[in-house]
């Protein structure tokens, strides 16, 4: 018989769990609903009835070292079919928001990112930041709105102020990426690995197959249920457009910076709107409103009995609704010409892409990188 | 005695298949003189019909009214008539629907034939029964209108309340020097009221005081019954009281002796006794009302696998515990020296108390969690047995941080190396093998009846003074039938509380109320002559003809309610409210000399030799007697033929009140005939008995195998006489089992009686 386990129940950690999402977790009694039922949760030691009484026992560093949160796409079964309303879906999604407060360094930003309260500093940060820079320019221009047609380059130039910050925040932001996933991939070690029998491949390869086979198709959101098309396409059309919009970006930063060095590839914004760039642009703008709408609406449309959505769903949401509304209102009123509301508008904008961009690790959009991460991880591992 | 019978057929429940005429014939013709009217209405149960035979009664002064139509199962409210002794011939469902629907009117003409041979008998015989049937009555016994309420608990103090407050003088005797039982040693009871989510005092001191400040409960502290005589309505009990023995006439008693804990030293594998933490849940209760609680870590453990198996059906070893075996109940005078009680505590209570662990590990586990932050409760059980309202709490339970349950299989419990207690279990849902550290662990108290340790009662009767069987339901006073709670084996005496089966004070309240209801029953029944149970109403009761009585004792011995008493010659002495009229004594006596008035072996034996047989079995086809218990075979064969089932037109059924009733003259009545053959049909017994009157199927099964050695050295074969065992909902069986029984008798061919 193997060595008993000593239990040290942490009723601190219980607490909170509690408090990112799992409120119910000790209302579940292990009938196993929720594991039965679960469609793509593995044949051999299936989640998420043993994070149930993992959680309830405050068995604290089972649950943080568990790579089946990560399997989890939230579906929402369990939850529904849950007889004690015990919302297991809650509590994976819980231990997500718990990983990315752990993973991801500095910690501070983590708590920040828990509660509403918090809410005024994450704001605050790149409201001053911003406002310091329309200020710069505002006392070089000589006046705070510019004068003649509307070109935020004016006031928010791209050479000086917002490749710069940008840049500075994309690679702080994947070198925090990089120091978290590999606290996460190391925190999975303890629990042992399957003999996988034949050719192993490189952890690259399998990256490729889940980037394949799961995330460009999200065909685990196929699986997961069989009448959650709306959230399939909800989150499509928003994975999608930030693809869209990565690329546009991507192709005004390469004409703009290329433009320097070969002005026959040369881009300025603003872009005529029927460039095929600006429409590129504007049909990622609309995909990613249609999303978020239909995305709000599900959320919105949950009982509360089965499924709570947490503050980690609501600030993602809301941070993605501020980009895409300031982005899509800086265009409308920079055509309607109406100076002052558009630069403020504008201002907005740049306001909430760095949040968006600069405290993606601690937000529930870390999934994107440690979901990937996983994903890859249980592939090595044979766990399928 | 009916000596002029109104003969009535139902055209509209019997009409198709039959020719009602040609019956009517039937009755005239043998009967003429004693059934001065027979008549045939188009539909019997509409008030002009029933107006007529009013009309009838009055002029032609008649004495008896059969009714040939529709089962007596149905309809009985309709066909009461004043003065007169009412008799129903079942044509309907055991004759045209069971089997004349076979056939359609006219087509068969020699299926017509059998149903109308059939009818003609069950005519007959219906007329002969009411020849020899009188009206019952005239067994009242004056009663005492005083309830004696055995036990001062929680159970006791709500049923004195509830008798007193229903009109009645209550006696409530309690052994200990005060009222309260074992609610008194509650800190808490699991919620008994909405929302049922938290635990709140019992208010067992209202109880008490409710009970001290009632007029019509005289309370006797240290009281123990020692003796109690007489028959329900006029008991006499000597209750044994720090005055003194007093003798206290009493009508009906409840018994509401309630439980003790289990010998804890069966918990040694626990380290129960060896190490210093580890307590059972009725020692942590006492703890924690007498605020020496300190442990801020406990394990609390249902899963008592370790210590019995956790197989409730295995076996218990009689040398188990050794303990309790020793310690006989102290005998206290004479007559109670020479009975010996078998001491029934066994490893069983603790399963039997699973119920009350469960629900009490989750109010004790909140005890742990509510006196620190950071008390942490671990209940590891086998399997969380919380009945009915009490989910509610155990999801109240569930909900404390602090609590956390697991099935587990507990693997031992070790002295750790900080001084506290190590619990160690496998099979947790955990997914692997644990260890706890806590600073106690808390074990079930299982909860053994009084009546496993002593008679209580002790009943001065002739079968002795314990409640007979005890051991069938290891010593709860419980009666097994799920229809009749309360009861037990001795009319007059109802069993309420844990003594009948653990339960807590909700559940304990609700039965204190249901034996104080049938307790006002069995006084108000006993008033009034009438059986209490399960014949309710019934006014007859047997009668002795003493004079032909050979002593034998067969009836007192085989009575089982110990209705009879005998004198020093063995003579029975009926208590006739004791008695619940099933008449085992009267199947039992080889002399008939025991009978009712309504219910008697000559009825039965003439009804038998009403019975045309062909002296041709080939010819006119065999006939088969079926003796079919009331309670259970009657209805299921009404039900099988309502439902379209049929079977053979050559049985001929007489319903019986008991199989117990069946007297060996029957049989021989039957064979003499040149019957083919008898079916018994009665409830299961054994120990699992469904019989209404508990040992009826049983004691007719042993008399059966008398009958068949008796047959077999006359030449017959004894298998033209078997007994079946049915339950009242598998009458789809019984369609099968006679015809089954019928191909045996075309197979072994006539009876050899046949014809002489």
């Amino acid at each position: 018989m193997a060595q008993p386990v000593r239990i040290e129940p942490d009723l601190q950690f219980v607490k909170e769990l509690q408090a990112v999402g799992g409120e119910s977790l000790k209302k579940c009694y292990q009938c196993a609903t929720c594991s039965v039922a679960c469609p793509i949760s593995p044949a051999s030691n299936p989640y998420p009835r043993k994070e149930m009484v993992w959680a309830s026992w405050g068995m604290r560093d089972k649950l943080l070292n568990n790579v089946d949160i990560w399997l989890c796409h939230n579906c929402g079964t369990c939850s529904d079919l849950c007889p004690r309303g015990a919302k297991p879906g809650d509590l994976l999604a819980a231990l997500r928001n718990m990983a990315y407060q752990r993973l991801t360094k500095p910690s501070i930003v983590g708590k920040w990112m828990s509660s509403p309260k918090y809410l005024p500093i994450l704001f605050g940060i790149p409201a001053v930041l911003w406002a310091v820079v329309w200020m710069i320019m505002a006392s070089v221009n000589g006046t705070v709105i510019p004068e003649g047609t509307i070109v935020f380059g004016k006031l928010f130039p791209g050479d000086f102020t917002i490749d710069p910050i940008f840049i500075v925040t994309f690679f702080s932001m994947v070198g925090i990426f990089w120091k978290g996933t590999r606290n996460l991939i190391a925190s999975f070690k303890p629990e042992g690995k399957t003999l996988v029998l034949g050719k192993t491949k490189h952890w690259i390869l399998h990256l490729v197959d889940v980037l394949r086979e799961e995330i460009l198709t999200h065909s685990k959101f196929k699986d997961c249920g069989d009448d959650r098309s709306d959230r399939k396409v909800g989150h499509m059309a928003v994975f999608y457009s930030f693809i869209i919009l990565m690329i546009v970006t991507a192709i005004v930063a390469a004409g703009h910076w290329g433009g320097k060095v070969i002005p026959a590839i040369a881009l300025h914004t603003p872009m005529p709107l029927l460039f095929p760039v600006k429409i590129l642009a504007n049909i990622g703008a609309i995909m990613l409103v249609v999303g978020l709408a239909i995305l709000t609406h599900r959320r919105r449309q949950q009982d509360p009995e089965k499924t709570r959505s947490n503050y980690y769903d609501w600030y993602l949401l809301n941070v993605i609704w501020f980009v895409t509304l300031t982005g899509i209102g800086a265009q409308l009123f920079r055509l309607a010409d109406i100076a002052p509301v558009a630069y403020f508008v504008y201002y907005l904008h740049l306001v909430s892409v760095w949040m968006l961009f600069a405290y993606l690790p601690w937000s529930k959009l870390g999934h994107l990188v440690y979901r990937t991460a996983a994903l890859t991880y249980v592939r090595m591992m044979g766990r399928r | 005695m009916a000596k002029k019978i109104g003969v009535y057929f139902d055209k509209s429940n019997i009409g198709a298949g039959l020719d009602l005429d040609a019956l009517s014939d039937v009755v005239t013709g043998k009967f003429g003189g004693s059934c001065p009217v027979v008549k045939v209405f188009p539909v019997l149960g509409a008030e002009t019909a029933r107006q007529e035979i009013r009309q009838d009664i009055a002029e032609n002064e008649l004495d008896g009214v059969l009714i040939i139509g529709s089962s007596p199962r149905v309809d009985w409210d309709l066909y009461r008539f004043e003065g007169v002794t009412v008799e129903r011939v079942n044509l309907r469902e055991q004759g045209v629907l069971g089997y004349g629907a076979k056939v359609e009117a006219g087509e068969d003409a020699e299926a017509d034939e059998d149903l109308f041979k059939l009818a003609a008998d069950y005519v007959r015989m219906g007329v002969v029964k009411l020849t020899k049937m009188e009206e019952a009555g005239g067994g009242e016994v004056e009663s005492v209108r005083t309830i004696m309420v055995l036990g001062g608990g929680w159970t006791g103090l709500t049923a004195a309340v509830n008798a007193a407050n229903s009109g009645y003088d209550v006696v409530l005797v309690e052994k200990e020097a005060e009222l309260g039982g074992r609610a008194k040693g509650l800190l808490k009871t699991v919620p008994l009221k909405y929302p049922y989510t938290d635990v709140h005092d019992t208010g067992i001191e209202q109880k008490i005081a409710a009970v001290e400040g009632n007029e019509r409960i005289t309370v006797l502290t240290s009281a123990k019954v020692r003796k109690v005589s007489g028959q329900p309505g006029q008991f006499t009990a000597v209750v044994k009281t720090k005055d003194g023995n007093q003798e206290i006439p009493v009508g009906a008693i409840v018994m509401a002796t309630g439980w003790q804990p289990m010998d804890a030293g069966v918990m040694a594998p626990f380290g129960y006794g060896t190490l210093e933490g580890v307590v059972t849940a009725a020692e942590f209760e006492k703890m924690a009302k007498e605020g020496t609680l300190k442990a801020r870590r406990v394990a609390f453990i249902l899963n008592t696998g370790l210590v019995d198996g956790g197989d409730i059906y295995t076996s218990v070893c009689d040398e188990e515990p050794a303990e309790a075996a020793a310690a006989k109940p102290e005998a206290e005078d004479d007559e109670q020296t020479s009975y010996e009680h078998k001491d029934l505590e066994s490893l069983r209570h603790l399963p039997y108390t699973n119920a009350i662990s469960s629900v009490v590990a989750l109010k004790q586990a909140g005890y742990v969690c509510d006196a620190s932050e950071d008390g942490q409760a671990f209940i590891l059980y086998d399997s969380m047995v919380v009945q009915g309202i009490h989910e509610r709490f155990y999801k109240a339970a569930q909900d404390k941080l602090g609590v956390m349950m697991s099935k587990a299989d507990i693997t031992g419990v070790a002295q750790a190396e900080d001084g506290g207690l190590l619990v160690r279990a496998a099979n947790t849902l955990m997914g692997e093998d644990v260890e706890i550290r806590v600073d106690m662990v808390v074990l079930p108290t299982g909860m053994v009846p009084s009546t496993a340790k002593d008679p209580v009662v002790w009943f001065d009767y002739r079968q002795g003074p314990n409640l007979p069987d005890l051991d069938l339901f290891d010593g709860y006073a419980d009666s097994n039938y799920i229809c009749f709670p309360y009861e037990t084996r001795r009319t007059g005496l109802y069993a309420a509380g844990c003594v009948r089966q653990p339960m807590m004070l909700d559940a304990a309240e609700e039965d204190a109320i249901g034996a104080t209801m049938k307790a006002i029953q069995c006084i108000e029944s006993a008033n009034r002559g009438m059986a209490v149970h399960p014949r309710s109403g019934d006014l007859s009761y047997p009668i002795f003809n003493f004079v032909r009585c050979t002593q034998c004792k067969r009836c007192t011995e085989e009575c089982p309610f110990g209705a009879l008493d005998d004198d020093e010659k063995g003579t029975p002495k009926p208590n006739f409210s004791r008695c619940r009229r099933c008449g085992t004594c009267m199947g039992a006596c080889p002399e008939r000399v025991i009978s009712f008035a309504n219910y008697n072996i000559d009825q039965i034996g003439s009804m038998i030799r009403e019975i045309e047989v062909p002296d041709d079995m080939n010819a006119g086809g065999p006939r088969v007697l079926i003796l079919a218990c009331e309670n259970d075979a009657y209805p299921a064969l009404d039900m099988a033929a309502l439902r379209g089932h049929h079977w053979s037109p050559y049985v001929r059924i007489i319903p019986v009140r008991c199989l117990g009733s069946v007297n060996a003259i029957w049989v021989a009545d039957a064979m003499s005939k040149g019957i083919d053959g008898v079916m018994l049909l009665g409830c299961k017994y054994g120990d699992d008995y469904q019989c209404h009157f508990v040992k009826g199927s049983e004691i007719c099964n042993r008399r059966k195998e008398n009958i068949a050695e008796t047959l077999n050295r006359l030449g017959v074969e004894p298998e033209r006489v078997e007994q079946y065992e049915v339950a009242i909902d598998e009458y789809d069986k019984l369609p099968g089992m006679i015809d089954e029984f019928m191909n045996m008798i075309l197979e072994k061919g006539p009876n050899p009686f046949k014809g002489y």
